[in-house]
């Protein structure tokens, strides 16, 4: 969390000084091959961990784009006569070519059935290169694949190893501008929670795509400088114990920027060191492999950390907060008038087989107001909501939302219109601080694009220190600034919804829904909730609130609307609502009913509910 | 007379395709029942607790092993050697598979404790590093033991073909699929009918529920990793004699059997059953038309029905709740 650019350039300074020094020093071709492949498995892992680390994309296949990038730079130098530079790059650019073909059906698949989409691809590929021998000579193997060369004479096995050393530390330095800005959170928030990363405008389809292509590229390229450095390539390079061995590396390595290369080193030098005792190579590993595990939940670079954190406790201290800045106020391009119609959804209906949780529901929202959606468990309040968020597709129906149709628009672009939510069940991005959470919000809002952050430009960096002052502003607000650099899943469950709620109103919304923001709150959060709906009310955010808690909604309601078995029964005004007989019937059945007696609701000649008296704290899924 | 002559000519090579198809369905019938055995132990231990066995295929060569070394020991020779085809006789091959269950069992117990345990629930893929890791030292003690050299086991049915109308059928085809079918109908009734199936079942939907009813759910959890080790054990002694037991043998047919299992339906022992046959079954017929082309479509084939059903053929659907 505390970010220490001093020490990272030390460090930095150190690495580029053994990787310049080093070769030079221990000019054996031994040590030197040894240090060449560090640097490799460095580069393939280092995008593999984007993937498998950030955005949690498991794959068993990696093995496979090491093959594009291999055999690209073979069959373009061998036989279309590519120099060997030229090669070099289009090796990256065929790997991101495929990066992206292996990434839209593992779109599709999580957890296994993705393991499986991957292995399905590095098997395909392995057997194309082993069997399609016209092309790719098969176990034979393609000779005379130019080497890089610098000048007109080809590499020396030192200068593989500063190309490779150069390359990994290029590579190091552009992923941690990635990773430390928007892209970072966006790949972390596809990772823990899909649907809330959609929520607030991340496209889970977009981020997933772009850590298969970078970790593609990282992967072709190490095919490409192996295949250069040997000047041959054969399908025995391509096997699945190689796509493990990329996997083992990031997994061991452990969750941070260095993993991979505290893997790539100790892996890579262990491997080396095992083979002069060939019978004892593998067992040996494997032991290593169990019993690290043991000693290091969190991989290397987690066992660092905590021994560092240990040997000095400063480690541990959380960065200091700066001076709390002016009150968060809400930067519109188009100001929005009071009154006027913010959403319209004409026939909503959504059908479940013979469920019908959604049936022609008719919505109207206005500016400025506070609409509430109330009705009995199972109403189909959730799902309306869903539909309107885009997370569920309506079967028939329109929902026009500031004049643009939104029926058809996945939820992050829902988002980005303006329409942000919070959810019944809470997804927040729990490994994450809650700063982070907030700055995940601003995801959409923050300019910045995938160049800009890849190669840290001062722009992305002034962007990233606009957005930790705009989101401080509005914990802020929201009254729990100081918890900033917490992790959001170690809140107690009360701040835990409002930084759902801070989440979401980073978003910039100019309509929010909140899906039963009060559940499992206790009395003195509930009130306190009420004071934070007005405010967001006071900000010229329009709100959809769905509750339980009928004193909450009855105090702070313009307009309230009712829905029973997928249908809306009543809409109107708080007062109306109470007294309404089929909003009554609803709630506490017909009057001819046997149970009436029971039911203790005074008069039956004048029956209107005292639906404070309904509130449950905790009701539902608390 | 010309003509009779030709029409004879491609009614006889038509007769030639149509015996090479059904020696090619049977052989992926018997390839597929190997592959249903790995996948039903993918699933047993996935749906208990969530992770599997990377290294299965490991076990796999440690049953055939396993296998081979009782079946010298039974007839006498010792623990390592050359196997006879007159040693093998069949209550010597029935011994040697009780032998193998119980060890690679005993070696799930182990992988259980050692590698398993230890990483479940967790977040982060430990178990996968602790699984391949623990694999791979089954691999290299079998190494040690057996040598890399492959060794050939005789079936107990001897290697006369058996041969119905024109398609000949080897005999160790014919008993790894009634094995497997009789293990696989015995599993799907202890797994539906009796009291430690339904504990399985109850501990795969909710290990809290399971729990307050009175299920001993870490004892079923090991049950699930016993068994699923000996369905691998299994699959190594009823294919290696067909294919010889090597030490490499297995990374392939636990891969495929995965496949099986997660084109199936990884939760689902009837869908991985399913997928087991399926693929035995795709890789003979392809095989057939082109031997090179082989595991390239069938793994194409693969990520296509995923792409389509990504929860398997006869798998459910999770729906994240919102």
């Amino acid at each position: 969390m505390k970010t220490y650019p001093k020490t990272h350039f030390l460090g930095l300074l150190a690495v580029a000084t053994i990787i310049g020094v080093g070769p030079i020093i221990f000019d054996n071709d031994f040590y030197l091959h040894v240090a060449f492949l560090v640097g490799v498995n460095y580069i393939a892992a280092a995008g593999l961990n984007v993937l498998v680390g950030h955005a949690g994309q498991k794959s068993l296949g990696h093995a496979g784009l090491f093959a594009v990038g291999a055999y690209t730079v073979a069959l373009l130098t061998t036989r279309w006569g590519w120099g060997p530079w030229p090669a070099f790059v289009a090796s990256g650019v065929v790997a991101a070519i495929f990066g992206v073909v292996i990434a839209l059906p593992a779109l599709r698949v999580k957890g296994p059935a993705l393991a499986m989409v991957t292995i399905g691809f590095g098997v395909v590929v392995e057997k194309v290169v082993s069997e399609w021998q016209d092309v790719f000579q098969g176990q034979q193997g393609i000779y005379g694949v130019l080497p890089l060369t610098l000048g007109d004479s080809s590499f020396s096995t030192r200068e593989w190893v500063w190309f490779a050393g150069a390359v990994g530390l290029v590579l190091h330095l552009m992923l941690r501008a990635l990773l430390r800005g928007r892209f970072g959170r966006a790949f972390m928030a596809v990772n823990t929670a899909e649907l809330a990363a959609e929520s607030v405008g991340v496209s889970v389809y977009k981020f997933k795509v772009l850590a298969f292509v970078i970790s593609a590229v990282t992967c072709g390229l190490a095919g490409a400088i192996t295949a250069q450095q040997n000047q041959y390539i054969s399908s025995d390079f391509i096997t699945f114990n190689l796509s493990i061995f990329y996997l083992v590396i990031v997994l061991f390595g452990g969750k941070s920027i260095y993993g991979p290369l505290l893997g790539a080193i100790v892996l890579t030098i262990l491997d080396a060191t095992l083979a002069r005792w060939p019978d004892a190579q593998h067992f040996t590993y494997g032991v290593l492999l169990l019993f690290s595990l043991y000693a290091m939940k969190d991989g290397l670079a987690g066992a660092i950390r905590s021994a560092a954190q240990f040997l000095f406790p400063s480690l541990r201290e959380m960065p200091t907060l700066p001076k709390p800045s002016e009150r968060w106020k809400l930067a519109r391009e188009e100001a929005i008038k009071e009154d006027q119609p913010m959403l319209q959804a004409r026939g909503l209906y959504k059908a479940y087989g013979g469920v019908v949780p959604t049936n022609n529901v008719d919505i109207d929202l206005r500016a400025g107001h506070i609409h509430s959606l109330i009705g009995p468990n199972g109403a189909g309040k959730t799902t309306l909501l869903n539909i309107l968020s885009g997370i569920i597709p309506p079967d028939k129906g329109s929902i026009v939302f500031n004049g643009t149709d939104i029926g058809a628009l996945p939820p992050n672009a829902v988002c980005r219109l303006g329409l942000g939510r919070t959810f019944q069940n809470l997804k927040l991005f729990n490994d994450m601080s809650v700063l982070d959470n907030v700055k995940v919000g601003l995801h959409s809002r923050l300019p910045g694009g995938f160049g800009t952050c890849l190669f840290g430009l001062p722009s992305a960096q002034k962007s990233e220190r606009a957005a930790t002052k705009e989101a401080l502003s509005i914990l802020t607000l929201l009254g729990f600034r100081e918890m900033a650099y917490q992790r959001a899943g170690s809140l107690p469950y009360g701040l835990q919804r409002r930084l759902e709620l801070a989440r979401a109103l980073a978003t910039h919304p100019k309509l929010l829904l909140l899906d039963e923001p009060a559940a499992g709150l206790n009395p003195q959060e509930t009130h306190e909730l009420t004071d934070v709906i007005k405010t967001i009310k006071s900000l010229g955010i329009t709100v959809l609130l769905i509750e339980h808690h009928m004193d909450l909604v009855m105090k702070i309601s313009d307009h309230v609307i009712v829905l029973d078995h997928g249908e809306k029964i009543a809409e109107g005004v708080p007062a109306e609502i109470q007294n309404n007989p089929a909003v009554i019937a609803a709630y506490l059945g017909v009057e001819d009913d046997d149970e009436e007696q029971e039911l203790d609701v005074g008069e039956p000649s004048d029956r209107s509910i005292d639906f404070s008296s309904l509130s449950l704290p905790g009701e539902k899924y608390a | 007379m010309r003509r009779a002559g030709l029409r004879g000519e491609i009614s006889r090579a038509s007769e030639v395709r149509v015996i090479a198809i059904l020696q090619a369905i049977f052989s992926g019938l018997a390839l597929g029942s190997i592959y249903a055995l790995v996948a039903l132990g993918f699933n047993i231990t996935y749906n208990t607790t969530k992770t599997f066995n990377f290294g299965q295929g490991e076990f796999l060569v440690a049953g055939a092993f396993v296998a081979v070394s009782g079946l010298l020991l039974f007839s006498g020779k010792g623990l390592t050697g050359n196997l006879s085809p007159e040693d093998v006789t069949i209550s010597r091959y029935l011994l040697a598979m009780v032998l193998t269950i119980v060890v690679v069992g005993l070696l799930g117990v182990v992988l259980y404790y050692a590698a398993v345990r230890p990483f479940v629930g967790a977040t982060s893929l430990s178990w996968v590093l602790s699984t391949i890791g623990f694999g791979i030292i089954i691999q290299n003690s079998a190494l040690t033991i057996w040598g890399p050299s492959a060794m050939v086991m005789p079936s107990p049915l001897g290697r006369e073909v058996i041969r119905v109308g024109g398609a000949g059928f080897l005999p160790q085809e014919v008993l790894v699929l009634v094995i497997s079918i009789l293990i696989i109908l015995c599993l799907d009734w202890v797994m539906r009918r009796t009291k430690i199936g339904k504990a399985l079942r109850a501990v795969a939907q909710s290990k809290n529920a399971a729990v307050l009813m009175g299920i001993n759910v870490s004892a079923v959890i090991v049950l699930a990793f016993v068994v699923s080790s000996s369905l691998a054990g299994l699959a190594g002694l009823l294919i290696a004699p067909i294919t010889t037991a090597s030490v490499f043998m297995g990374l392939s047919l636990a891969l495929k059997a995965f496949a099986a299992a997660i084109v199936g339906g990884l939760d689902n022992p009837r869908g991985c059953i399913l997928g087991g046959f399926l693929l035995g079954l795709l890789e003979a017929l392809i095989g057939l038309w082109h031997a090179e082309l082989r595991e390239i479509s069938v793994f194409l084939m693969i990520i296509i029905v995923l792409v389509v059903r990504p929860q398997g053929l006869l798998g459910q659907r999770i729906v994240e709740k919102v």
